[in-house]
């Protein structure tokens, strides 16, 4: 006879993402930046948002910030920045 | 499997009428095919009157290719949905049941065992008032072939879709059965299907499991909590399972249940602590009499391996976080040095020894009352005062350890819990000071010299504007905690050694974690 165990885990299907195209040029883009708040996060991404204008053309750089780096963002900061439609988001995740 | 006497539930929206025998069945389980091939003899000798129905949890296309492979001519039904399968309380298939003319289960078994077919078909001819079909073995039969997992308890394969992410839903799917080879070695075998932290377990035999979900008093399908990071559902089945690798007893899931619930309370936000390259890690503090009448530790070793209670229950909450939660070592769970207490953190009060309310008190929890209080905390760090003969000085020492919490220069942001021994406690309780007085004094006391921002930078010198001054003992301080408030006290240890313990927070207050307590019978 066979010993039936019963299964501790998590059975439900991980989810399938795939990562998006990269951008084949920055000229022009519109990029959002998340500071999800942690210490020194702004400072990195003020620096990135220069860079990003000055060697890369991007037309326009738009700010978002999670209230806290210790828990999911909020759904009014993903709606924010899916409302500004941009071409790319970069996510500052640690200090 | 449903029990005897029971009215038979629908299948596919048709309610069978008896006298019949059914037999739940998948198409690719060799146990099964002995048994369609074994019933299609029998109703081949009974005739009309005595209905044989095969229900197969396959599409009807499959279904019709085995029938044919098989040359069996018994009518089948499909429960495609499983919804048949799940209200007949399968657990494994072949599953066969009789059902007398007013739909009543009459007879069951599970499996193939070939005496017990021949006995379900004799019970079938009776009710029908026909003639017993007899033997029903043949050339390349077995007396008995144990049956394989019913389709709605096998493990999702591979491909299967996500469904969509569900906070609200109060009932959970059954977890599946895992058949393991006779002989196997069923430690290293759990080992190798990461069901663990590195230490053996109880393997979560189905026997065990059942035994746990019963000390709960609860149906095994309940979702008790939705676990972060990945939000899965903690059934109490699952729990269940977890505790029984946890070397829990079936008593401890009445501690187990609301110790879940509130480990998944959003406001000790598990979500960040399990993300955290930080020390932190969930520290369950059990007032009340349940301490006593399950043996929790209080006394001496509270934070080591001394009693079952605080060891296993502990680590039954940790292998949840990690085997529901998906915050395993390596993957999510990215801290930098970790905490032992990631194997089991779990302590008692001692409120024998206390001069003051228990820790749940503090959050309207009636003392007497059983509780279960959660910290996110760093480990222990130890204060020593052998020979303070007043409170007012073996708690200075104590500010010593406060003052270190978190980040030595950082102020207002983190909160502690002090954990004081006993003879310290005596000697607090006897030069009459309250429980809030302790708080007040360490809040008062508590400081970092101002000389130690003198510029060259470091963590929380940025924010020193910010902070709070004082004087404490002639020295111009920044207030190491925001108020008495973000300092918790409580009694724990053993009855010699003058000791007591300072814990660290996390990142604290509604943008971080918050100390939950839930009360329970």
């Amino acid at each position: 006879m066979p010993v039936t165990l019963v299964n501790p885990l998590d059975e439900r299907p991980a989810p399938q993402a795939s990562s998006p195209e990269r951008l084949a040029s920055l000229e022009g883009a519109k990029i959002a930046l998340l500071d999800i708040s942690k210490p020194g996060g702004s400072v990195f991404l003020d620096r990135l948002g220069g860079l990003l204008r000055q060697h890369y053309g991007v037309a326009e750089i738009l700010r978002f910030r999670k209230p806290t780096f210790a828990k999911p963002a909020p759904e009014a900061v993903l709606a924010d920045i899916r409302r500004s439609v941009p071409h790319a988001v970069v996510e500052a995740l640690a200090d | 499997m449903l029990a005897l006497g029971s009215i038979a539930p629908r299948i596919a929206g048709e309610r069978l009428s008896g006298p019949a025998l059914v037999c739940f069945f998948k198409v690719d389980c060799p146990s099964c095919h002995l048994a369609l091939r074994c019933l299609d003899t029998a109703a081949r000798r009974l005739g009309e009157g005595a209905e044989i129905i095969g229900i197969s949890q396959d599409d009807p296309d499959a279904t019709a290719e085995l029938a044919q492979s098989l040359a069996i001519r018994i009518p089948t039904h499909s429960d495609v949905d499983l919804r048949g399968s799940v209200a007949y309380g399968l657990e494994a298939v072949p599953a066969i049941f009789v059902l007398d003319a007013q739909g009543r289960v009459a007879a069951r078994s599970q499996g193939f065992d070939r005496a017990d077919l021949e006995r379900l078909s004799r019970h079938l001819a009776h009710l029908a008032g026909a003639r017993d079909p007899g033997p029903l073995g043949a050339p390349g039969i077995p007396d008995f072939q144990p049956g394989c997992v019913s389709r709605h308890l096998e493990p999702e394969g591979e491909g299967a879709i996500a469904a969509p992410l569900d906070l609200y839903s109060r009932q959970a799917g059954r977890a599946s059965r895992i058949p393991v080879q006779q002989g196997a070695d069923l430690h290293e075998w759990c080992y190798e299907q990461g069901f663990a932290d590195p230490l053996p377990v109880v393997p979560p035999t189905a026997e065990r499991v059942d035994a746990m979900i019963s000390g709960s008093g609860r149906p095994a399908d309940e979702i008790l909590a939705h676990v972060p990071p990945n939000y899965a559902p903690a059934s109490v089945e699952k729990l269940a399972a977890n505790a029984v690798m946890a070397g829990c007893r079936p008593e401890y899931m009445r501690v187990l249940v609301p110790a879940l619930r509130a480990l998944c309370d959003e406001r000790l936000d598990i979500h960040g602590v399990q993300g955290t390259t930080h020390f932190a890690a969930p520290l369950a503090i059990i007032n009340g009499p349940v301490r006593l009448e399950m043996g929790f530790a209080c006394g001496s070793n509270v934070f080591s391996n001394a009693a079952r209670a605080n060891s296993t229950i502990g680590r039954a909450l940790q292998l949840v976080l990690r085997n529901i939660g998906g915050a395993a070592p390596g993957r999510i769970d990215m801290s930098t040095l970790g905490n032992p207490g990631r194997f089991s953190y779990v302590i008692g009060e001692n409120e024998e020894a206390s001069p003051w309310d228990p820790l749940a008190a503090d959050f309207g929890i009636a003392p007497g009352r059983n509780a279960v209080t959660f910290f996110c905390a760093e480990p222990p760090r130890a204060v020593s005062e052998h020979k303070a003969r007043k409170g007012a000085v073996l708690l200075r020492a104590v500010c010593a350890a406060l003052a270190n919490v978190w980040s030595y220069r950082t102020c207002g942001r983190s909160e502690a819990l002090v954990v004081i021994g006993p003879e310290h406690a005596a000697t607090l309780g006897r030069d009459g000071f309250t429980k809030a007085e302790v708080r007040g004094f360490l809040h008062e006391n508590t400081g970092i010299p101002v000389a130690e921002y003198d510029g060259d930078g470091g963590e929380g010198t940025h924010e020193a504007g910010s902070y709070e001054e004082c004087m404490i003992r002639g020295v111009r301080c920044y207030r190491k905690f925001r108020g008495p408030e973000a300092i918790r006290v409580m009694v724990a240890g053993g009855p010699a050694g003058k000791f007591s313990a300072v814990l660290g927070s996390w990142a604290t207050g509604p943008r971080g974690s918050q100390m939950v307590s839930y009360g329970f019978d």
